[in-house]
């Protein structure tokens, strides 16, 4: 109930932001003044199952942008967001956010017994093979070290169920792999 | 990563100074970031010499040392006799500390590689100086499988060949790292990507391209070198990709197909060359004299899932050949029809004459497999003639995969991935790396996602069971195994067979060896500090030969990372 109220207000000052301006440095500032009000106006979302959005790699940005607006990622309010931005504003605003800083959301480092089932789940998919050795990304393949749990958890856990269903490659490994390492990647990468 | 962006930060100051330094090319500088700090002193390659390759024991020209890729290296300065004595010369650290797949080439003491994220060096090979630095200013979208790699580049006339991350090929000044064109190949968004070195044959530079993860439709393409002008493109998958429908693959085993079901599937949504897959990998061999390339095509799109691709799906899991002036079909040979495992068809092709059956010496093209085997066929029709004894473990085959995961040998890396093979004419013997990983094999169903990851389900590696690798000679006359070496880890990066009767290659944990050619015995070996997973090349200079490898590790198999180019020498 809480969430849905502080959706409308969002949606309302996301309506207001999208009015065309001339100057295209000024559309963007318009445009992404929005996005603080629940990916945070310093980086630190407001809900933990709200991704970080700050220093996230542009390709990957602009890709679930892309995909918001043509639907094939689905979420009610990303959708509307997504639903008037061109290529081009895509592509401005995943550059604007990927130059950002990532913040430190101060999650504890995962139990030792936690990160080794982890480092041996990713030993068997071999999840670093596109997330990288620090799960930092590169391109369109997103950071994971330092999201919030909790997003992480539905991430997987959606990709799982195809309620994601923007990349049946992800979904796949998921499936692949056993709900319980996957609940321990979620701990393990929250806190690196 | 982190590593690498604190690295940017300081060559961003370094192209300011050579922006002063290099001021009467300051404009191209400006525009592609390059760092020019000294001219390379490279004479413009003609290509006579490059058709020379092969006997050359002063420069190392093509990626795999000559047109038919055989990895031989004619020069014997060092050989059995000496090899213990061979020290390094110089480490040369590039920026970029990620996986290193490059074939360092060496022109008249001009040294070539590249890094990862597509970066290039020219360096003094005398010396280890850099000389000029090429850093491609990636666009937003790139969409690759199994790494950021690059495998290296090759020079004609004046111009350096690179293709890159997000699908563009670029000519740079071989002098000065300033891009003279660059041409976008294919569309990153939709899942096409490039790690190969180009090969650049009479005024035409070829390339593959990635993106069998990612339902692509592949290709080979021919650039005009001078201009960058598309001149023909062979699509790998054709609009007709059923076939004969196989039952059975290359080497005779049942891969337990349902034909009744693909049928109807095909009835249903038609021919699926469209996002078939088939990518190219790897460098095309250049039979200058029939004017043919021959290269293999590797997996299908998704790679586990068949049942929304019905058919053979041609020319997936291929050698192929096609004419070098039109780009036109000649023929193919298919491994596997319709695989599900993704044991395709990677490592490049080498040109070297076999026996046929009845014993006559002919033109043959070999190609080590994902299987294991190494095959050989006929040039002239492709036919294969013969495969060789299985070089790893095979267990299995061919289960399908299951949605809990089916156990099946080779894993499904190989066998012979990537690496290139490296032959001796004269022992008759080809020299692959092999990788051995028990996994299990998941099959999961979904439409085509618009360029997306699309694996149709997934490999997983089985913790529980040991991994290990081996270098194998194989007798390329009979396929019989001639020597193996087992290696503690699986192993990737390639091999250089040399006429000093040395083979040289590379592990995961960092170990570079040279081994007797004849007989596998190991004779010399240094450890880089991290995975040498690279192709080694063979050069002189001042009338010294070299060794020459980069130690960067791998990404895919999660090897230790590094950031060096180590060259050797007595
Ligand atoms: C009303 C709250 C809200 C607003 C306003 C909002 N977002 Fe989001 N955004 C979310 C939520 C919640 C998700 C997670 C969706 C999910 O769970 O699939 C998300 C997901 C995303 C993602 C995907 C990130 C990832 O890691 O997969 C991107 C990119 C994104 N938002 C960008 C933006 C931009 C740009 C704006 C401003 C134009 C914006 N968002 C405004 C709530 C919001
Ligand atoms: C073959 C490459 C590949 C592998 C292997 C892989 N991923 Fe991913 N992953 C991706 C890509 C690409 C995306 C972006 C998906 C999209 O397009 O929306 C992604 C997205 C994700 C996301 C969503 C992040 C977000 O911000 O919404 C999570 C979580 C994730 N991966 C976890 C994992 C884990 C855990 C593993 C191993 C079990 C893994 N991945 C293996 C490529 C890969």
């Amino acid at each position: 109930m809480m969430f849905s109220k502080r959706i409308n207000v969002a949606l309302v000052s996301g309506l207001c932001a999208l009015t065309p301006a001339p100057a295209a440095a000024q559309a963007l500032a318009e445009q992404v003044a929005v996005c603080g009000s629940c990916h945070g106006e310093n980086g630190k979302p407001q809900e933990k199952v709200t991704p970080i959005i700050w220093g996230q790699m542009r390709g990957y940005l602009y890709i679930q942008l892309r995909d918001f607006k043509r639907g094939d990622r689905k979420h009610e309010i990303m959708q509307a967001m997504a639903a008037n931005f061109e290529r081009d504003d895509m592509l401005a605003i995943a550059e604007y956010f990927s130059q950002k800083p990532w913040p430190d959301l101060g999650q504890p480092r995962a139990p030792k017994e936690v990160a080794e089932r982890a480092v041996r789940a990713n030993g068997s998919v071999g999840c670093t093979g596109c997330h990288f050795d620090q799960w930092q990304g590169d391109g369109t393949v997103p950071r994971l070290a330092g999201m919030s749990r909790e997003y992480l958890a539905k991430a997987i856990s959606e990709f799982r169920t195809r309620a994601r269903g923007n990349n049946p490659g992800m979904s796949d490994l998921m499936l692949a792999t056993s709900v319980e390492d996957l609940a321990a990647l979620a701990e393990y990468l929250a806190g690196r | 990563m982190r590593q690498y962006q604190r690295n940017a930060t300081i060559l961003a100051g370094a192209a300011a100074i050579a922006v002063v330094a290099g001021a009467s090319f300051a404009q191209e500088i400006k525009q592609d970031a390059v760092k020019a700090a000294r001219m390379a002193k490279v004479p413009s390659v003609g290509q006579d010499l490059l058709n020379k390759a092969a006997n050359d024991v002063n420069n190392f020209l093509l990626t795999n040392g000559d047109y038919a890729q055989t990895r031989f290296y004619p020069a014997k300065q060092i050989n059995r006799n000496n090899v213990r004595n061979l020290k390094v010369a110089w480490i040369f650290q590039t920026e970029v500390r990620e996986s290193l797949e490059t074939s360092p080439i060496v022109v008249d003491g001009v040294m070539f590689v590249t890094t990862s994220f597509s970066h290039v060096y020219a360096i003094d090979a005398k010396t280890g100086e850099e000389l000029w630095h090429y850093k491609h200013k990636m666009g937003p979208i790139t969409t690759y499988c199994c790494g950021p790699n690059n495998r290296g580049v090759q020079v004609l006339g004046d111009l350096v060949y690179l293709a890159t991350l997000d699908a563009k090929l670029v000519a740079l000044n071989s002098k000065t790292g300033a891009v003279v064109w660059e041409t976008q190949v294919a569309d990153p968004e939709a899942g096409y990507s490039e790690t190969m070195a180009p090969t650049v044959v009479k005024d035409k530079v070829l390339i593959g391209t990635n993106g069998g993860e990612y339902g692509i439709r592949g290709f080979v393409k021919a650039y005009d070198a001078k201009t960058g002008k598309l001149i023909w493109t062979f699509n790998t998958t054709p609009e007709n990709s059923v076939g004969v429908w196989a039952m059975k693959d290359a080497t005779d085993r049942d891969m337990h197909r349902n034909i009744e079901a693909e049928k109807a599937q095909l009835a249903k949504t038609g021919d699926p060359y469209k996002t078939l897959g088939g990518g190219v990998w790897q460098n095309p061999a250049v039979d200058l004299a029939a004017n043919r390339i021959f290269f293999v095509v590797g997996n299908p799109s998704p790679d586990l899932d068949g049942s929304i691709r019905p058919g053979d799906n041609l020319y997936t899991d291929s050698l192929v050949s096609v004419d070098l002036e039109t780009g036109k079909y000649v023929c193919h040979s298919q491994y596997i029809a319709h695989d599900v495992w993704d044991l395709d068809a990677v490592s490049p092709p080498v040109l070297v004459n076999a026996k046929d059956r009845s014993g006559k010496t002919i033109p043959a093209v070999i190609h080590g497999g994902k299987t294991g085997h190494v095959y050989v066929h006929d040039r002239k029709d492709c036919s294969l003639i013969r495969f060789s004894d299985a070089m790893v473990p095979q267990e299995n085959m061919w289960v399908l995969p299951t949605k809990e995961g089916a156990r099946m040998l080779p894993g499904a890396n190989g066998g012979v991935e990537w690496s290139p093979m490296a032959t001796d004419p004269g022992q008759g013997l080809a020299y692959a790396i092999n990788l051995h990983q028990p996994m299990t094999y998941h099959v999961e169903s979904s439409p085509y996602p618009n360029g997306k990851l699309w694996l149709g389900g997934a490999f997983k590696v089985i913790p529980s069971e040991a991994q290990s690798g081996n270098i194998t000679a194989v007798d390329y006359n009979t396929g019989k195994i001639k020597w193996q070496v087992k290696t503690p880890q699986p192993m990737i990066g390639g091999i250089l067979a040399t006429a000093g009767g040395l083979v040289f290659t590379g592990e995961g944990n960092g170990k570079f060896a040279a081994y007797n050619s004849s007989n596998g015995k190991e004779l010399w070996s240094f450890n880089a500090g991290a995975g040498v997973n690279a192709p080694p090349s063979s050069y002189s200079v001042g009338g010294k030969q070299y060794i020459v490898v980069g130690a960067g590790g791998n990404t895919q198999l999660d090897f230790k990372r590094g950031n060096s180019i180590v060259a050797f020498t007595q």
